[in-house]
């Protein structure tokens, strides 16, 4: 690593408190390429494994609108993977690193996922409430990611919290006819509702208190992220507790309530053991999705090998 | 013609600010990669500036036009877009002001 | 010579092959729509997997404007049209009804890639060619739908040949490619049927040339094949699928698409 009272050093922390964009190919210090290889990859990762939840409800959606709709939006996060995994990718070029890599990384543990994508998703309402909630609780992530100081992965969010416009309302348009819809399908929503909750409010990570982490204050102060996650997670209850209650929907816990002076929501903590559990691959889905997804990728091993074959010209 | 002089022809991308793409602008005629990135920022960028310029040697460049879309047109595909969930929004104003309970909408669904 | 176009009313003696060539039509793409959606997230290459759920939206919206047409003659909601009829009514081919692979998209789907190659190609030819002379048929709405959707069927078939001539190239990938396409073959008797009706279709100018459609797609696939250095196993017309003779994989198939619709046809979804 590079003593940080180098030159190259010093001048590059000025581009960063200046709010330069850093491209791929300009001169960063090695935790800097590692923090947004850290970051991007595990974001991409969980796009792509983000893809398995809700495609389970794919084929299965009621209309033909709804199966149209959920098909678009799947392909939409797949396509996300797709910006992002390039983005980590010219990132871990200079390391002889590749996508191949990320998968088996993946595959043995070492890169996580996103604890949402662990859980499963029994109902139709789940397919719902994961584009109105949790893709809503991702907007405000990747809204906060905008500002990022590496210039590819802010263009990358760019194009990606365009298209979350559409995923966020569908997911609300499938939740509000539940709410507006018969008993059973209240019901639906609501059980979805419960089964969502915590890992919603786990999503954001665990409250730093008064300590940041060391990857945290890393993040902060190259600008990789502007926001802790307890300042992302009461951006969240703001937006959305209201929506939610507005639908006659409970929200599972008792103790939820915002400060009417300053505004801060007061909220039972998740089990954040649990949370350490799910994303080191212990959560309720996590062995068979990531069982669903090595074995097409070893399947297809043999159609990427023709694919990336060189071939006399086409034609 | 023995002393024809020949040029590669250069195409001139320009990104104008670090968030927005590389937009193509025209091209230049050079010999070299170094000669068209001189020639095509005096040529392209003398009223706007840059933060990054491209240049491609045409040849480079495999593209389909016109003829590879005449014909083929795809459909729209509003399902896509948030075009058909503009209702929503009523919705969410409408219980807002009258809240469901838990049984649902205290006077029926809203129209659509 | 042209037929006198047929703006709604239909005449009661064509009314049956007219509705019956929608179901043809309308099952077709549901089911390749259905077996596309499946991949979703699975496919072997990023960059293909967005690429395939492009051709599968592309089919299912085809299928919604199909059933929009039997909707429009008075036949039922296209929502109850796609997800209630029983197997005995679906006027698909058998060779879109068949499972990616063995498993299922939930678990262990082993999807057979070139499978989905071959058999995909095979129905963009006879889709094209079915499309051709549609675009011409003697019924202006069917006649104007084929004419909008024939622009993206273009797309699809140019895709599936790019695979199958890089595939073509690497001698482990054409071999199963090979296979793939003897495979599709053996089921692919009924794709140029066009049922119980084809005189009427014929007769009617609904569907001009419908006799000719196995034949002429035969030819093309061959040929396109043979110059690949592939092979091409001639397959005699039948027309199981298009009289509601199907497989254990449709009926499959059928359970999982309406699911969730059938848990309560009167709810709103």
């Amino acid at each position: 690593m590079e003593p940080t009272d180098s030159l190259q050093y010093q001048q590059f922390m000025e581009r960063i408190n200046r709010g330069d964009r850093i491209e791929a190919e300009d001169w960063m210090p090695d935790d800097y390429r590692q923090q947004l290889i850290r970051l991007i990859s595990m974001h991409g990762i969980s796009e792509i494994m983000g893809a398995l939840p809700e495609k389970e409800w794919v084929p299965k959606a009621p209309t033909l609108f709804r199966k149209l709709a959920i098909m678009a939006k799947v392909q939409d996060e797949m396509g996300h993977g797709q910006l992002l995994i390039r983005v980590a990718e010219d990132l871990m070029a200079p390391l002889g690193k590749n996508r191949e890599d990320l998968m088996e990384d993946l595959f043995t543990g070492r890169l996580k996922f996103h604890n949402v994508f662990h859980m499963a998703t029994p109902t139709w309402a789940d397919a719902g409430v994961i584009g109105w909630l949790v893709d809503g609780a991702a907007i405000i992530t990747q809204g906060m990611s905008l500002s990022c100081s590496y210039g590819p992965y802010a263009r990358a969010l760019a194009r990606i919290v365009e298209e979350e416009g559409f995923h966020i309302q569908h997911g609300e348009s499938i939740c509000m006819e539940l709410a507006e819809g018969t008993p059973v399908q209240r019901q639906m929503l609501q059980e979805s509702l419960e089964r969502w909750w915590p890992a919603l409010l786990m999503f954001f990570g665990p409250p730093e208190g008064n300590q940041l982490s060391t990857h945290q204050q890393k993040n902060l102060d190259y600008k990789i992220r502007s926001k802790t996650n307890e300042e992302l997670r009461q951006k969240f209850l703001t937006k959305y507790v209201p929506r939610i209650r507005s639908l006659g929907l409970v929200i599972p816990d008792p103790t939820l309530s915002q400060d009417p002076v300053t505004k801060v929501w007061q909220y039972a903590q998740p089990d954040w053991t649990l949370f350490r559990q799910i994303v080191n691959n212990q959560g309720p889905r996590s062995q068979a999705r990531l069982g669903l997804r090595q074995m097409s990728y070893q399947e297809g091993q043999w159609v990427r090998r023709v694919l990336a074959m060189t071939t006399p010209a086409a034609v | 013609m023995s002393d024809a002089i020949s040029f590669d022809v250069y195409e001139v991308f320009v990104q104008l600010e670090p968030m927005s793409a590389h937009q193509h602008q025209f091209n230049v005629l050079a010999s070299s990669p170094e000669m068209a990135l001189e020639l095509g920022y005096e040529n392209f960028c003398r009223r706007t500036g840059a933060v990054s310029l491209w240049v491609v040697k045409r040849d480079a460049i495999h593209k389909w036009t016109q003829d590879n879309f005449s014909g083929k047109e795809r459909l729209a595909k509003t399902y896509r877009t948030t075009e058909d969930y503009k209702y929503l929004k009523d919705k969410w104003r409408h219980y807002r002001e009258n809240p469901m309970t838990q049984e649902g909408p205290r006077n029926g669904r809203t129209a659509d | 010579m042209a037929a006198q176009p047929i703006d709604r009313d239909v005449k009661p003696e064509w009314r049956d092959a007219l509705v019956d060539l929608l179901f043809q039509l309308a099952d077709d793409d549901l089911l390749v729509a259905f077996r596309g959606s499946e991949w979703l997230g699975l496919a072997p290459h990023v960059e293909e997997d967005v690429a395939l759920s492009s051709l599968a939206q592309d089919e299912m919206g085809h299928a919604a404007m199909y059933f929009g047409l039997l909707e429009s003659l008075g036949l039922g909601s296209r929502d109850d049209l796609a997800h209630l009829r029983p197997v005995a009514e679906r006027r698909n081919a058998i060779m879109v009804e068949l499972k990616n692979g063995p498993g299922t998209y939930l678990e262990q789907p082993h999807y057979d890639w070139a499978f989905t190659i071959a058999r995909a190609f095979c129905y963009d030819v006879m889709e094209s060619l079915r499309l051709e002379r549609l675009k011409s048929s003697s019924y202006v709405p069917l006649r104007d739908v084929a004419r909008k959707i024939s622009g993206e069927e273009k797309y699809h078939l140019l895709h599936h040949q790019i695979w199958i001539r890089r595939m073509a190239l690497d001698p482990d990938a054409k071999t199963r490619l090979q296979a793939a396409f003897h495979r599709v073959a053996q089921d692919a008797g009924d794709l140029g049927s066009t049922g119980a009706h084809t005189a009427i279709l014929e007769e009617s100018g609904l569907l001009p040339d419908a006799s000719g459609l196995t034949r002429a797609w035969q030819d093309q696939v061959q040929e396109f094949l043979s110059l690949q250095g592939l092979s091409w196993t001639p397959v005699r017309e039948t027309s199981t699928g298009r009289l509601g003779k199907h497989t254990k994989d449709l009926e499959d198939a059928l359970d999982t698409l309406s699911e969730v619709y059938r848990s309560d046809p009167l709810a709103r979804w």
